[in-house]
């Protein structure tokens, strides 16, 4: 048995970030890299599911990115991830996420898990649309949003719950092989120690090209991708009308807006 | 050939406002001699047609689905027919729970152009352009569509405003193609509610956010809260961690804060999934200690500072 | 036959040669049992994991036996204790020694070289002075009585704070009974040995050579004549003297037989664990070998033979008890507690003659014996604990060794294990950008060195705290304008610095720490400075203390020792005196760990302030609550923090105006504390560098 849990490496800014001289993206060395907030939600619950099966279950991760995404799946070999897989080629530079799901898809028929998890969406650009985008290569059966799975190894079909606007949850029961991509909250992901994520390190990474899952440069990048980055830009800054002063100063003026909302003052 | 294509979204037998929205959205885009049509996905449409006779629309297609609910394979099959039969050059959804389940399988089976949480759309020398955050909504990132002939945009919600007048409308019908659907609604669950407040309904709010750092200081909020005659929420992460009720969470996947006409923000950043919450909010004061914060760009008056130190003054004028 | 010289103790007369022989059948069993048992604690402790001691063997045996002859660390903190058990000790070391004597010529040097010197002046000063030795036996030991009868001291309740009534090792009433056992053991040893002499007196009082010499017992010669006078006749004292002298032998030897068995074995561990001693036992953490697979402490058998020896040698006096912090303030922990728990555990799992499946070793737990994290988490590694221990046992690497393990398997508050994330990635608690560290210095009216780029006299460790939060980076400010002023070539590391890690390790993630560690003595190494100073007792301690283990050797001052180094060479002067009532918190890092107890008591004086010391105060100072990590994880709803607890005491000095503190911490948890517990008004809580500040500026009007 097998899951296959797709993650990323994301980037937050640091401060005082600028944007590249092409425009389109941020200066690089303002980029802080981290593993995907909602992916370890995913890797968590793919790890219960595993350690909740009689028999046993290969935990697959896999990410697309270069060398530095390594630290990622080192994580994830850290929290429980049996094994772990990066696809790299200079020419996935500028995929989207429709590009990136081509890949992964491709890792899947390699791989051929029973599941494949991915995160509702990443904390960097939010797309929320590689995991069901896999989906849709695959042609396998999807589920967006599961904030709660009953899901056996093995089994035909997985029972779901997606969580809708206004916190209301869906019901599903899904055949599987199944994508499903897991909302944040689901589960309290594990905490690896630096000592476990450094003996990951120990752990090889099996790094692929696009030739090794079978996919030609001119689907992936921007020629493989559905959109394209025309330019990126900070906006103005909100428009807030700061209240200045010391803490009681703001605290008094806060508390006269109150009163007068109120209609007391 | 050409036109704009919205679909409409509903939910147990109700038209959700965002699809209002995306007929003026759709506006905006309308080229010479473009025809917007408004699609309805569900197991009755004609019941839900009356509502989306706005001014703007030229046609209402209603689709009639097997299922009575949302349904990713039903949904993908009868939009990627629909864009089959229409080849609209724009074809505008929600950028929504329901979205997330079918519309990116959608576009990369199609090979639609495609982006998702889009706020903006505009042609730039009739090149269609849309304009999405990105790094945490800390940039603008503008994305454009180069070659492709449909394209599919998922819009945020609360961006644009409902049409305010009627209009007149054809209604057609579409048969959506029967499919063998391999997930399968069931029923509807209302998240566990451990006490009976009703955000939605409440008018003065103050919400804590990941700010707050520990249970322990949820306390001195809820006293506050209490005093000040405030109702007390929360942002998701906060509700996550079980320190509020899930039934006190603003937001997207919470409540939206629909009759509230004061809005205090205390140590909420601002995610774009809370401001979906709130943003509406007439009154907004956001207290943070990160003036980068974005709950800063929504908000009417900003105080950047120590929320516990703000909380225990305010406090004192009570 | 008359003559003094012949005078000598009556040993065995009248008694038959079968009965002798049957006393030494069951001299022999006694010792028998005692080397048994000798054998099974050693056995115990050996099944401890290894560990190599450093230092001269002989400094261990002199210090050892010099805290064991002046019972210096018993008499700390409790006179009354420390003098009572000074008199059982001498009094029971010196009729021990008598004793032994009497088997020394009888059994070994009259029957092989014919050497007897047991007779004579010699005997009578020895009656003498084991005569007194029974009166501070039995002196000392009635005063122990006193204190568990009627005084009931707190600490001495063995209710713990980690179980609750109902529990089946709530309370311990075996340990009450054991304590009481021995108590009476060595009191009707040391009276019945008194009645034993009074009754041979009486049975020879016919004999002038024992009649005569009688006031050279004095004790047992007054006990003979009031036995005389109430008409105890030569010959019944014969009869009880025989019976007696059974019974006050056989609990003599069973007091032999029983001591590998109960707590009367601390007269050996105590000493032992007194001699395995590491002095810097709180200060420096020990590195987890390479060789080990998994982190920390999960079975009994990963502790080390020495802190086996240690759980051993504790004699439940309480005093780590009264001194926790945690345990004032009703968290469920109370060293006392872990070490015991502990010790049951060892003893039930480790004297046994199979060593137990490994799965019957696990520490941590619920069950009896076993240690819950809610009780590992309360701990502040404050050292109070270690400090106060008479009998050197080392709680923190214990503790710090069982969390090792919790962290590992990831049990632990989701808010500390956020931050450590957080420090992780961004190496700082505060989640703040790396490129902030130095953002502080940007307000100041001069530029600080970059300590990378260029050579610096003084190179000052911000840490955490200093650097980012808001509160804490303007007296950051002060001491930069201190420096700048006092004419200190000096820089920082900017965004070179990462968290110290000082708590990090004590929290438990060591892998974490080696990651800070190594990150910061590479910078420090990148770096040209001749020492390193900071305002942070936590980074001060583990830069000075734990840095040398990974290759970092820095010379590094607390900023109280620069500052007073200032003011003695000139480069600081006073331009108007304070004239505030003050009182001083010593930081733990600072005062117990590093002993910086006088700098800024020195600084104070200087400055002119009249200094109030609280009763807690120096090696008995009262944690604020934040160490050991405690600041990563949320105190309990409801109730008293540490903080508050020491707030309460300062207000209690009159007309208190400053509360002073040196650590970053200190001020944010103090400040906070002043508020929580309504003091505010009453007095300030101010980091010495802005008392110093406002006594060395021509600028600042009084505040």
């Amino acid at each position: 048995m097998k899951i296959l849990v797709a993650v990323k490496q994301v980037a937050a800014l640091d401060e005082d970030f600028v944007i590249g001289a092409d425009g389109r993206d941020v200066d690089a060395e303002f980029l802080i890299r981290d593993l995907n907030e909602w992916d370890d939600f995913s890797l968590e619950e793919a790890v219960r599911i595993k350690e909740a099966a009689a028999d046993p279950v290969e935990v697959v991760v896999v990410s697309i990115g270069p060398e530095e995404a390594d630290e990622v799946l080192r994580k994830c070999l850290a929290k429980g991830a049996d094994r772990a897989v990066r696809i790299w080629d200079e020419a996935v530079a500028g995929s989207d996420p429709i590009a990136i799901a081509r890949i992964l898809a491709a890792v899947a028929r390699q791989e051929a898990p029973d599941m494949l998890l991915a995160g509702v969406q990443s904390s960097d650009h939010g797309f929320a649309s590689t995991g069901i985008a896999t989906a849709g290569f695959l042609g396998w059966p999807h589920g967006a949003v599961v904030a709660s799975l009953a899901y056996t190894s093995g089994e035909k079909s997985a029972v779901f719950r997606r969580e809708l606007e206004g916190g209301l949850l869906h019901q599903v029961t899904i055949q599987c092989p199944a994508v499903l991509t897991i909302q944040a909250g689901i589960n309290t992901p594990r905490y690896a120690s630096l000592r476990s994520i450094k003996q990951a390190a120990a752990k090889p990474i099996d790094v692929r090209n696009l030739a090794d899952v079978g996919i030609s440069a001119h689907e992936v990048g921007e020629q493989g991708s559905l959109s394209h980055v025309r330019r990126m830009y900070i906006p103005d800054k909100g428009h807030a009308q700061l209240i200045e002063g010391s803490a009681a100063e703001q605290a008094k003026r806060l508390a006269g807006i109150i009163r007068a909302f109120k209609g007391e003052a | 050939m050409g036109g704009i294509l919205v679909i409409a979204e509903q939910r147990r037998g109700e038209l959700r406002p965002v699809s209002l929205e995306l007929i003026t959205a759709a506006q905006g885009l309308r080229a010479a001699g473009d025809a917007v049509a408004v699609a309805l996905l569900a197991a009755d449409p004609a019941r839900l047609v009356d509502p989306l006779k706005v001014a703007g629309v030229d046609e209402i297609i209603t689709v009639q689905t097997a299922a009575a609910e949302f349904d990713p394979d039903a949904f993908e099959a009868a939009v990627g027919a629909l864009i089959s039969a229409r080849s609209p050059s724009v074809v505008l959804i929600a950028h929504s729970i329901d979205s997330f389940g079918y519309a990116a399988a959608l576009a990369a089976r199609q090979g639609f152009g495609f982006a998702t949480d889009v706020f903006k759309v505009e042609r730039i020398e009739g090149e269609l352009v849309a304009t999405r955050g990105g790094y945490g909504q800390k940039v603008c990132v503008e994305v454009d569509f180069p070659g492709r002939s449909t394209v599919l945009l998922a819009v945020r919600a609360t961006m644009f405003k409902a049409p305010d007048r009627a209009g007149s409308p054809a209604v057609t019908s579409f048969a959506a193609p029967s499919v063998v659907s391999r997930a399968e609604g069931g029923d509807f669950i209302e998240a566990s509610a451990a006490d009976d407040v009703d955000m939605t309904a409440a008018e003065f709010i103050l919400t804590i956010g990941r700010g707050v750092g520990e249970e322990a200081k949820i306390a001195q909020f809820r006293e506050l809260a209490d005093v000040i005659g405030a109702t007390l929420g929360c942002s998701r992460p906060i509700a996550d961690a079980g320190w509020l009720p899930k039934s006190r969470q603003v937001g997207q996947s919470g409540k939206t804060a629909s009759a509230c006409r004061l809005y205090i923000a205390m140590g909420v950043s601002g995610a774009i999934q809370h401001l979906a919450g709130m943003k509406h909010v007439s009154t907004i004061i956001a207290v943070n200690s990160d003036a980068g914060a974005s709950i800063f760009g929504v908000a009417k008056y900003g105080i950047v500072g120590d929320i516990f130190e703000i909380a225990e003054e305010l406090r004192r004028h009570f | 036959m008359s003559h003094i010289d012949a005078v000598t103790r009556i040993l065995f007369e009248e008694f038959a040669t079968a009965e002798i022989r049957f006393f030494y059948v069951i001299g022999y069993a006694a010792i028998a049992v005692f080397f048994y048992g000798v054998y099974v604690q050693v056995r115990k402790y050996r099944r401890g994991a290894a560990l190599r001691l450093d230092g001269s063997p002989w400094a261990r045996v002199l210090d050892m036996v010099g805290s064991v002859l002046s019972h210096r660390t018993i008499a700390r903190r409790d006179t009354g204790a420390g003098a009572a058990h000074r008199l059982i000790f001498y009094g029971f070391v010196l009729l021990f020694l008598g004793t032994s004597t009497i088997t020394l010529q009888y059994d070994i040097l009259d029957p092989l070289f014919g050497i007897r010197f047991w007779q004579g002046d010699f005997y009578l000063v020895f009656s003498l002075v084991l005569d007194m030795a029974g009166v501070m036996l039995i002196g000392g030991l009635l005063y122990m009585m006193a204190r568990r009868g009627w005084m009931k001291l707190p600490k001495l309740d063995y209710a713990r704070p980690d179980r609750v009534p109902g529990d089946p090792d709530f309370e311990r009433p075996q340990y009450r009974r054991e304590d009481w056992a021995f108590l009476w053991m060595l009191i009707i040893i040391g009276v019945t040995g008194y009645i034993l002499e009074a009754a041979r007196l009486v049975w020879l009082q016919d004999r002038p050579l024992v009649w005569q010499t009688r006031w050279w017992s004095p004790v047992g010669a007054e006990l003979a004549e009031a036995l005389r006078t109430a008409g105890l006749s030569a010959a019944t004292a014969g009869t009880l003297r025989h019976g007696l002298w059974w019974f006050h032998g056989l609990i003599a030897l069973a007091l032999i037989a029983l001591i590998p068995w109960t707590k009367v074995k601390h007269i050996f561990t105590a000493a032992a664990s007194l001699l395995v001693r590491d002095p810097l036992a709180a200060q420096r953490l020990p590195r987890i070998p390479e060789s080990q697979a998994e982190p920390g402490v999960a079975k009994i058998t990963d502790f080390t033979w020495k802190q086996l020896l240690n759980l051993d040698a504790c004699t439940k006096c309480g005093r780590c008890h009264e001194a926790c912090p945690a345990r004032a303030v009703g968290a469920p922990l109370s060293p006392r507690d872990v070490i015991l728990s502990l010790r049951e555990f060892a003893n039930a799992a480790l004297e046994k003659n199979v060593l137990p499946d490994a799965v019957e070793l696990g520490v941590h737990g619920k069950a009896p014996g076993q240690v819950t994290m809610e009780t590992l988490w309360s701990c502040r590694t404050c050292m109070a604990c270690v400090e106060i221990c008479p009998v050197a046992v080392e709680h923190i690497p214990i503790i710090v060794q069982m969390r090792r393990k919790l962290v590992e398997e990831g049990s632990m508050e989701p808010l500390l294990q956020k931050t450590l994330q957080t420090i992780h990635k961004t190496g700082n608690s505060f989640g703040e950008s790396r490129r902030k560290r130095g953002a502080w210095s940007k307000a100041l009216p001069f530029a600080v060195k970059d300590a990378r780029k260029e050579a610096v006299d003084v190179l000052w460790f911000v840490g955490d705290y200093a650097s980012f939060d808001p509160r804490n980076q303007s007296v950051t400010q002060i001491f930069a304008t201190l420096l700048h002023e006092a004419g200190v070539d000096f820089g920082i590391l900017f965004d070179g610095e990462s968290n110290a890690g000082n708590d990090v390790r004590r929290v438990g993630e060591e892998g974490l720490y080696e990651v800070l560690a190594e990150a910061n003595i590479s910078a420090l190494h990148q770096a040209k400075f001749n020492s390193v100073v900071t305002t942070d007792p936590h980074s001060f301690n583990t830069i000075r203390n734990e840095y040398p283990d990974f290759g970092g050797k820095f010379e590094i001052q607390h900023y109280t020792t620069l500052l007073r180094q200032l003011f003695d060479k000139g480069r600081l002067r006073m331009a108007r005196k304070l004239d505030y009532r003050v009182t001083f918190h010593d930081p733990c890092h600072l005062g117990r760990f590093n002993k910086g107890y006088e700098a800024p008591r020195e600084l104070l004086a200087l400055l002119g302030c009249e200094l109030v010391e609280m009763g807690r105060s120096r090696a008995n100072s009262f944690c604020c609550g934040a160490g050991g990590g405690r600041i990563w994880i949320p105190d309990p709803v409801g109730s008293e923090k540490p903080a508050q607890n020491r707030m309460r005491e300062a207000a209690a000095i009159d007309g208190l105006e400053v509360y002073v503190v040196s650590c970053p911490k200190d001020l944010t948890m103090f400040e906070d504390a002043l508020k929580t517990t309504g003091n505010e008004g009453k007095f300030v809580v101010k980091e010495l560098i802005e008392l110093v500040r406002e006594a060395v500026s021509h600028e600042l009007v009084p505040a």
